[in-house]
């Protein structure tokens, strides 16, 4: 590139000079200072709301595990009455349902969000009040979820919620609901954080910081980001035929009425077995990041190691049938999951391979975290020997629901998530307290929680092939599993004994303790190069990165971080800066201002919240208003935060380096982050396309005649009026871009009655034909698939309204039109939509031979 | 001045081009391979379903047998060739025992390469185990 | 079978290991040519295992403790490539192929006889086809030694699983479709049956008895199965079952009582088991059945009877246990 930066042939920084620094770290110091007293709930830098998300899930686990203590003293002996069975269903149903979606998915967000951006020498996150609304969002959904256990109305289908028995009111009550709609509430929060990583390790690393010198941490964060991209929206669209079945009674899963059971494990294990992965990647993140700071010595392997990541997130997505191996599909088709089951134990050996060829060649220090490494390699190894045995299809046709499997899946957990996350706890525990915890406690935590698990997990396997199924309150004397299951149980509160250990050791007041050195590890990852006591901006000023372990390879640089020698040392505006590199090489490309303390994400969160919450109890009025205050919040918070236009295009950011202040189009991380977000939204919508042509495989005679088919001339208009609209908008762009700003603003209000006619014109299609989405599944499946375009049209709309405002009051203008490209870039994929909407009503059926 | 979709505020010229992703140098390779190992393994999987779910229990799984085979083998074709741009730009020679942390553009297009190779071979591997059941089952 | 000269070797080693191979849910019982497949195959994957497992951990413990020389990274890196890549492709390999042979071997479409048994919440419906036609009956099944017994499963609400871990793997039974199995028992004896897939409420007390016997009293039981109950004239404990209301759910085949809803009772007292496997037929849990059902398995359909004592419910329960 001949224009590019030469970044490492910079001018030299100016001479120190103290009154300078002082008062840059003054003005620093007032552009991140967060809000005192009870307005600090309304924080948004990644350091509160990492820590808040991290002790908030440790609060779910901690939930979760005392609902499996309940568990195991029920069937610590034979014919117990302990718990009924009422209470015990919904105990194993919380128990799966929380650890996963209330521990397992959000500590991977809590863990990036607090340490990401350290990593990357960045002052915050892209969003970070993305960031927090998602981390209320998580609270609410989370508190609303586990709170339904004391009154006793906790969901009881268990985790996986299976059709018929979670889809038949007469079967399953509001637990079920309260499931659908919480975890929906949380999903939606974990796909705001997805994009919010990927945005922020694909812009805002540090200058420099090239795809080859990344750290393996951000690899990881973001092909586990980039999985819940893809696994989380089919999930979020079976919830949607799920809840529609509940509360309307479209037929989706009964097969009386043309609809498929099997139908939702698809689309759960979709999301299911990628899931287990977007836990276990994290963690061994975590290990690759500790690994070479004990041993000394950079990883050996590195780039196996992004092999294996990247292969895992693909396999990953190649497995799901297997936990559908007993559902009697052929053969043939079990195989080919079987096929793809053994073949992800490749990548995971390389990757487990690469730390011990790390170790060879390097004297590790002892030390508590590398203890639960350790730990975490002998569980997890033998957990994934028992995944290539239960890959195996006869043999899952006998632990399938067995014992065995619950001892399978929690050695791949505890091993492969629980004790990387546990090292990871004492390996930052001094970065994020910048006190040191107490090692012989931390050694008694890892005995009790090693030896404990193992006591209880290992006899499972055991009992598994003794034949005792899952999920069962109660057994007899003469099942023989009398002795395993007291065994089993004395192990997990043992197991309790070392967790509670480690929680008093974590959350020890420990205010008069000395403070820890700088770097106490001697690691070569950014995070360490934070000041003790740390500051609420991170770094100093930002550094320019050209190695792979900054505080090892690059001398001195400690010290010209702190100096203010590189990139924005001061905050002369008062604004929140961050800088935005570009994807491959990191070259900078512009200044990026963020919001500070808001009040509005967390309206906007509580409102959401409301929202699932009083749908659960089919409150709809009340539920509208709260509707109308989530988009009030947001729009405003949209309005005042974002896309604003800079008191001068572009800002002087030290050594020589001058950069704008405002980018638009796919320079900008809103572009990004709508790309991505859009992207997840085509997962879902996916998914609904498998849903079709599912039913049109498993059932003979899922497409109707040709009078029961939705009218093709009416989807034709449609689809020509829904493109018309889409084209608008695109017009609208242009005509901005050229200075005619009234135009703009008609075609974007124009827009709207164009898209109206053409949903009204589906609409009437299906309408017009009498297809009713409670008597069969086609109908349902033509009606859902209509809906899912309203749906989005609606929210298409507010974004025309919002942003031909933006153009009236002069904040969206020909120059700064981001908002403008950003409504472009949702109305690209809306149109992607319309027609392949068009194609499966009108084209498909043609096709088939069943058409007009 | 021309008014494109990318076109930046036009006050200043910003350092550097546009983000590239598509063009050299870039990333679409690391996905590449095991996007076809994706669809390799998609196709073969509805190809059986819907083999099996229209022509019945029990029917012969002769002919799709052989398009899965061929499938895999078009596949591997294609994961290979891909191989070699993944050799070229990783340098030309198939040496897998270093690190690659030069700081320059040059150091991190290699970089991608030797992951794309590696991918690459851990893709035909896979795409090797999905053609086994083919072979295996000859009815549904 | 190499797997039982394993499993000899392996019952020498320890008394724990011993514990784990009675049982009547045991998959190593040996007792089905299914269930023998699938365990000769175990023990090669727990032996495997552990031997893996140990080499594993011994390199790391290895390099915990001794440092290589650092300039010998490049064999550092072979060591992945060796022990990381190419060793585990060549063993799972391996394994998946022989794991879909055992699959194409184990897996049948047709048996020496045809059970269907469709999945109720929480108890089992067997209907045995037969030349003559089909009989009827519940919660308990019999199967003669040596012959491949061809299941076709079915269920009415929810999805349920059937499995006899010492005959076989288990297959669900889901509302909508067909699912089928094939199981060869080789041993006699009283095996157990289980739901294996979690449906709701009682699930844990969804069992049932696998009896397996000899071809000529299985055939002497059959058709004892298929002639209609045996009950007398104007039998008072018929006239109790019909006045309250029992015959609306339950059939006895040879009385009015046609009820399509619960379990057939027409020979309720030749099974072993009560409550879908799950209690001794006895008078006293039968009496305790009727008068507190709850207690004994909550949540079914069935209602309780607590009004129906003293003298009536001896009746009752007399004419119930005459069913055989």
């Amino acid at each position: 590139m001949t224009d590019e930066i030469d970044l490492s042939r910079l001018p030299p920084p100016e001479p120190y000079d103290q009154a300078r620094d002082k008062a840059q770290r003054k003005r620093l110091m007032d552009a991140w200072r967060e809000p005192p007293g009870w307005k600090i709930i309304s924080a948004v830098n990644n350091s509160h709301i990492g820590k808040w998300y991290l002790l908030t899930s440790f609060a779910f686990f901690t939930f979760a595990g005392i609902l499996a203590l309940m568990m195991r003293a029920q069937l610590a002996v034979p014919g117990n009455d302990l718990l009924s069975q009422q209470l015990y269903n919904q105990l194993f149903t919380l128990h799966g349902t929380a650890m996963m979606f209330l521990f397992a998915v959000p500590i991977f967000e809590a863990v990036a969000i607090l340490i990401l951006p350290e990593i990357l020498g960045a002052r915050d996150l892209p969003f970070p009040r993305l960031s927090a609304f998602g981390f209320w969002c998580f609270v609410i959904g989370g508190i609303f979820v586990s709170g339904s256990i004391f009154f006793g109305v906790a969901p009881d289908g268990g985790w996986f919620m299976y059709t018929p028995l979670s889809s038949d009111p007469a079967y399953s009550g509001l637990g079920t609901d309260i499931w659908l709609l919480g975890l929906s509430f949380i999903e939606v929060s974990s796909i705001a954080a997805a994009v919010e990583l990927i945005v922020g390790v694909l812009k805002s690393r540090p200058p420099g910081m090239r795809l080859n010198l990344m750290p393996l941490y951000c690899w990881y964060v973001l092909v586990v980001a980039g999985m819940i991209l893809f696994a989380f929206p089919p999930l979020i669209a079976g919830d949607l035929l799920l809840e529609m079945e509940r509360a309307f009674g479209w037929a989706f899963f009964d097969p009386d009425r043309g609809g498929d059971p099997l139908l939702w494990q698809h689309l759960f294990w979709i999301f299911g077995h990628p899931e287990v992965y977007i836990i276990f990647l994290p963690s061994i993140a975590l290990i690759a990041t500790m690994l070479p700071t004990f041993a000394g010595r950079p990883m050996v392997g590195h780039s196996w190691i992004v092999l294996s990541a990247v292969g895992v997130a693909f396999l990953s997505f190649g497995l799901w049938v297997h936990h559908m191996f007993t559902t009697g599909l052929p053969e043939i088709s079990l195989s080919f999951f079987s096929a793809a089951s053994e073949a992800v134990a490749v990548p995971t050996g390389i990757q487990i391979f690469c730390f011990i060829a790390t170790m060879l060649v390097s004297k590790v220090r002892p030390s508590v975290p590398m203890l639960f490494a350790g730990g975490a390699l002998a569980i997890f190894v033998f957990g994934g020997l028992t995944g290539v045995m239960v890959a195996l299809v006869p043999f899952d046709w006998q632990a399938h629901d067995s014992y065995f499997v619950v001892a399978h899946l929690h050695y791949t957990l505890i091993g492969g998530m629980l004790f990387p996350l546990f090292a990871g706890i004492y390996y930052w525990y001094p970065f994020v307290t910048q006190k040191t915890f107490n090692a012989r406690a931390g050694r008694w935590s890892f005995w009790l929680m090693f030896g404990g698990f193992n006591v209880a997990f290992l006899p499972m396997h055991w009992t598994g092939i003794m034949g005792m199924p899952r999920r069962v309150w109660t057994y007899d004397l003469s099942d023989g599993w009398a002795v395993l299951n007291m065994v089993s149980t004395i192990g997990a509160f043992i197991f309790a004994a070392g967790f509670a250990v480690l929680a008093l050791n974590v959350l020890w007041p420990r205010g008069k303790a000395p403070l820890v050195e700088r770097n106490l590890w001697n690691a070569g990852t950014m995070e360490w190069a934070a000041e003790v006591p740390d500051k609420p901006w991170g770094v100093r000023s930002i550094p320019y990165i050209h190695t792979r372990y900054p505080l090892w390879e690059q001398d001195g640089l400690i010290g010209e971080i702190d100096r203010g020698e590189w990139f924005l040392p001061d905050a002369e505006e008062g604004k929140r800066e961050l800088i935005v590199t570009d994807i491959l090489d990191a070259r900078p490309l512009f200044v990026q201002r963020v919001g500070g303390p808001s009040f509005l994400t967390l309206g906007s969160a509580f409102c959401l919240g409301a929202v699932f919450i009083l749908a659960t109890f089919h409150l709809w009025t009340i539920t509208l208003i709260f509707g109308a205050g989530f988009v009030g919040f947001t729009l405003w918070w949209l309005w005042t935060g974002t896309s604003l236009i800079p008191e001068r295009p572009e800002k002087y950011a030290g050594r020589g380096l001058t950069l704008p202040t405002y980018a638009q189009g796919n320079r900008s991380p809103g572009w990004w982050a709508v790309f991505i977000t859009m992207t997840g939204d085509m997962t879902a919508f996916m998914g609904l396309v498998f849903s079709y042509f599912f039913y049109w495989t498993a059932l003979p005679d899922f497409l109707p005649s040709a009078a029961h088919l939705p009218g093709f001339g009416w989807l034709l208009l449609g689809l020509a009026l829904l493109i018309g609209a889409w084209a608008m908008t695109t017009a609208s762009r242009e005509t901005l871009g050229h200075g005619r700003r009234r135009l703009s603003m008609a075609l974007l209000i124009g827009a709207l009655p164009v898209g109206a006619l053409g949903i009204g014109a589906w609409g009437w299609s299906a309408y017009a034909k009498g297809l009713d989405p409670t008597v069969q599944s086609f109908d349902a499946m033509v009606w859902m698939l209509i809906l899912w375009m309203g749906l989005h049209l609606l929210l298409n709309w507010v974004m025309h309204l919002y942003v031909a405002a933006r153009v009236k009051f002069g904040h969206c203008t020909p120059e700064y039109r981001a908002d403008l490209m950003n409504l472009t870039l949702f109305s690209h994929f809306l149109a992607l939509t319309a027609v392949t909407i068009f194609a499966l009503l009108a084209l498909f059926p043609l096709m088939m031979g069943v058409g007009p | 001045m021309r008014h494109g979709s990318d076109e930046q505020p036009r006050h200043f010229t910003a350092p550097g081009d546009a983000p590239r992703v598509i063009d050299q140098g870039s990333v679409w390779i690391l996905v590449a391979a095991p996007s076809i190992w994706a669809a390799h393994f998609l196709l073969s999987y509805w190809l059986a379903a819907i083999w099996c779910a229209k022509s019945g229990p029990m029917a012969s799984l002769v002919e799709p047998r052989w398009i899965i085979v061929a499938l895999g083998l078009i596949s591997a074709a294609l994961i290979t060739w891909l191989g070699w741009i993944a050799v070229r730009r990783y340098g030309g020679v198939f040496v897998i025992f270093e690190e690659i942390t030069e700081s320059s553009e040059r150091g991190r297009d290699r970089f991608i390469g030797h992951v794309a190779l590696l991918l690459c071979v851990l893709s035909v591997v896979a795409i090797g185990f999905t053609v086994i059941p083919g072979l295996v089952f000859a009815t549904c | 079978m190499t797997g039982q000269l394993l499993r000899r070797g392996i019952l020498l080693i320890g008394p724990a290991l011993l514990a784990g191979c009675e049982g009547r849910h045991n998959w190593l019982a040996s007792a089905g040519a299914e269930a023998q497949r699938v365990e000769d195959l175990f023990w090669v994957l727990l032996i495997g295992a552990v031997l893996i497992w140990c080499l594993v951990i011994g390199a790391a413990v290895y390099a915990h403790r001794r440092q290589v020389d650092p300039s010998l990274e490049t064999q550092a890196r072979r060591f992945i490539l060796w022990g990381g890549a190419v060793f585990p492709t060549v063993v799972v390999g391996a394994l998946l192929v022989w794991g879909l042979v055992i699959l194409r071997d184990i897996t049948a479409d047709e048996g020496d006889l045809t059970v269907r048994v469709d999945g109720e919440r929480w108890w089992w419906r067997v209907i045995y086809e037969t030349p003559e036609g089909e009989v009827v009956t519940a919660n308990e099944i019999r199967l003669p030694v040596d012959r491949t017994a061809f299941f076709r499963l079915t269920a009415d609400d929810v999805i349920h699983s059937f499995w006899v871990p010492a005959l076989g793997g288990k297959m669900d039974m889901i509302p909508g479709r067909e699912t089928t199995l094939a199981l060869t028992p080789v041993a006699t004896g009283n095996w157990g049956g289980l739901c294996a897939e979690y449906c709701g409420g009682a699930h844990a007390l969804m069992r049932f008895d696998t009896i397996v016997m000899e071809q000529e009293a299985f055939d002497a039981w059959l058709t004892a199965q298929a002639a209609p109950a045996e009950v007398a004239e104007g039998d008072p404990g018929l006239e109790i079952f019909q006045a309250e209301g029992c015959g609306a759910c339950h059939t006895i085949r040879g009385t009015e009582a046609q009820g399509p809803v619960g379990p057939d009772l027409t020979h309720l007292a030749s099974r072993e088991k009560l409550g879908a496997g799950l209690y001794d037929i006895t008078p006293e849990t039968m009496a305790r059945w009727i008068t507190n059902t709850h207690a004994m398995k909550p949540d079914i359909d069935m209602p309780p009877y607590p009004d129906l004592q003293g003298d009536r419910l001896d009746r009752l329960v007399a004419f119930l246990m005459s069913l055989d």
